[in-house]
């Protein structure tokens, strides 16, 4: 301001329409970067979360193993029960068969169960109604009977009656159980 | 820093606007670095800024943001002082109205803060950048002889003269003149009493009264032919040592017109009436330090013709110099010297 009586106004090449133009610019590149970090946000949260994913995966899948192993171990278990009850009903049979063969007349004390043969042990009032009545129906069943008998105090007679099957049969019968 | 290297890229726009009597002479430079780029100029019959001239000065200024608009004052009040000292200024003028400033430290130039205003508030649309003075034009279009010479300059605009007297640099006298206000001052001037040691022969030049504007009138200039003392004027060898013969080569190369119409011989004769005026203030106040003046050098920016000059050599025996003056150009070379290009 040497010569003229007031100072030239300050200049800039940043004109209004300049300024639209460049606050667009910046608007435009602050959206940019704060989608560009959005996307880098997400990525990271999709990354974390694909990895807790995959271990929640391994984890599952460790727990589908050990749970598959599980239901076989309860399957086997299951099957094996189905066969020990099914091998108690037909033993439940069996018993029910046996004292079904036992006559009136006679009286089971004691009754053993073989894996190939049955022992019985009771009282009679003779030979007679034990042989027509008892030992005749053992006899079709098992191969081998054995019979003995003792008195007893009241004039009746204890008896031992052991029956035995062939091995052949007895395992025929088990793998049907 | 950033500011300074877009400054460098751009191109500058400088446009300089002179307010004339009845219109307007716009004129504009596109600067580069390396120069001049475009320029160009228009006179728009307006005082005031009009569509065709805004459009003009828009259309140069939208080719970029560093243009600076600049205008010459044509505040009635203004004018130059002899010194820069604060306490010396209200000994020749009271400057609390006004805005003033100091020229290389040596002499101040002062405008009233009124019409600062004024002009920003009616070039408010383009907006105002710099405001000369004329006088600070003046003393830059003839540094060359400021610097060492005692003279008389004048710069003539079309409804205005600043008259200016320098030795070596050193502001005398200066005063800003309005045309249209030539009867009042003429008045002044015959109503005055000159000081009578001051021989200035001023009651025996042309006789005001007998010089009439209208056209039929005009035979009677033939009288200022038959003056026997301006015919003998170039017999006085005094004043022959004292010319400026490196001035008078470069006028003959620019010879003036003649005065072709009586409108033109009357605003010379009111621009002589005016300078005449402005040398007997300068010789008559006694503010100022007075010099015998013996060389005028004018600066002729509204196209006057050989009438002024041949009236300041016969009526007041001046060695005249006349360089004619593009108005426009030298407000450029102001706001060019202001901002440092």
């Amino acid at each position: 301001m040497k010569y003229s009586y007031i100072k030239p106004r300050k200049k800039t090449p940043i004109t209004p329409e300049l300024q639209i133009i460049f606050t667009f610019f910046a608007m435009t590149l602050i959206m940019l970067f704060l989608t560009y970090a959005f996307l880098l946000y997400k990525d990271y949260t999709f990354k974390k979360e694909r990895q807790t994913t995959i271990e929640q995966k391994k984890e599952l899948k460790a727990n589908i193993k050990d749970m598959q192993k599980q239901i076989s171990f309860i399957q086997k278990q299951k099957a094996l029960a189905e066969k020990v009850f099914t091998q108690n009903m037909v033993l439940k049979d069996s018993i029910a068969n046996l004292f079904d063969l036992v006559p009136q007349r006679i009286t089971l004390s004691h009754a053993k169960l073989l894996k190939n043969g049955l022992i019985l042990y009771g009282i009679t009032p003779n030979k007679d109604v034990y042989n027509f009545m008892l030992q005749a129906p053992l006899r079709s069943i098992f191969h081998k009977t054995y019979s003995s008998f003792y008195p007893a105090k009241n004039g009746w007679l204890m008896f031992v009656s052991k029956n035995y099957m062939d091995e052949a049969q007895a395992r025929e019968l088990d793998s049907e159980n | 820093m950033l500011s300074k290297i877009l400054e460098f890229l751009y191109l500058k726009v400088l446009v300089n606007i002179v307010v004339q009597r009845e219109s307007t002479l716009v004129y504009i430079e596109v600067c580069s670095k390396k120069g001049v780029v475009d320029e160009a100029g228009r006179e728009f019959k307006t005082i005031l800024l009009n569509d065709q001239m805004y459009d003009f000065i828009h259309e140069y200024i939208k080719e970029s943001p560093y243009f600076y608009i600049s205008i010459l004052d044509t505040s009635i009040v203004q004018g130059a002082i002899p010194a820069c000292e604060k306490n010396k200024l209200r000994y020749y003028y009271d400057l609390s109205l006004s805005e003033y400033k100091c020229f290389d430290n040596k002499w101040s130039f002062y405008t009233v803060k009124k019409e600062i205003y004024e002009i920003e508030r009616k070039y408010e649309e383009i907006g105002i950048d710099m405001i000369f003075s004329p006088f600070v034009l003046l003393a830059n279009f003839f540094q060359d002889k400021i610097d060492n010479n005692l003279a008389l300059y004048a710069l003539i605009q079309d409804g205005f003269i600043s008259v200016a007297v320098f030795e070596n640099s050193q502001l005398l006298y200066a005063e800003h003149l309005d045309i249209l206000m030539k009867d009042e001052a003429e008045d002044i001037l015959l109503n005055e009493d000159i000081d009578e040691n001051v021989d200035l022969d001023l009651d025996e030049g042309i006789n005001l009264d007998d010089i009439d504007a209208d056209e039929a009138n005009i035979d009677s200039l033939d009288e200022f032919g038959d003056i026997e003392d301006l015919d003998a004027i170039e017999d006085i060898s005094e004043f022959s040592d004292s010319k400026d013969v490196e001035e008078e080569l470069h006028e003959s190369d620019d010879a003036l017109p003649e005065d072709e119409e009586n409108k033109t011989f009357n605003e010379d004769y009111q621009r002589f009436s005016m300078i005449q005026l402005a040398v007997s203030h300068f010789y008559k106040d006694d503010r100022y330090e007075s010099r015998f003046i013996e060389n005028v050098y004018i600066a002729d920016g509204a196209g006057v013709t050989n009438d002024l000059k041949k009236y300041l050599e016969e009526e007041m025996f001046f060695n005249v110099y006349v360089r004619q003056a593009d108005l426009g150009a030298e407000v450029c070379e102001l706001a060019k010297m202001e901002l440092g290009l």
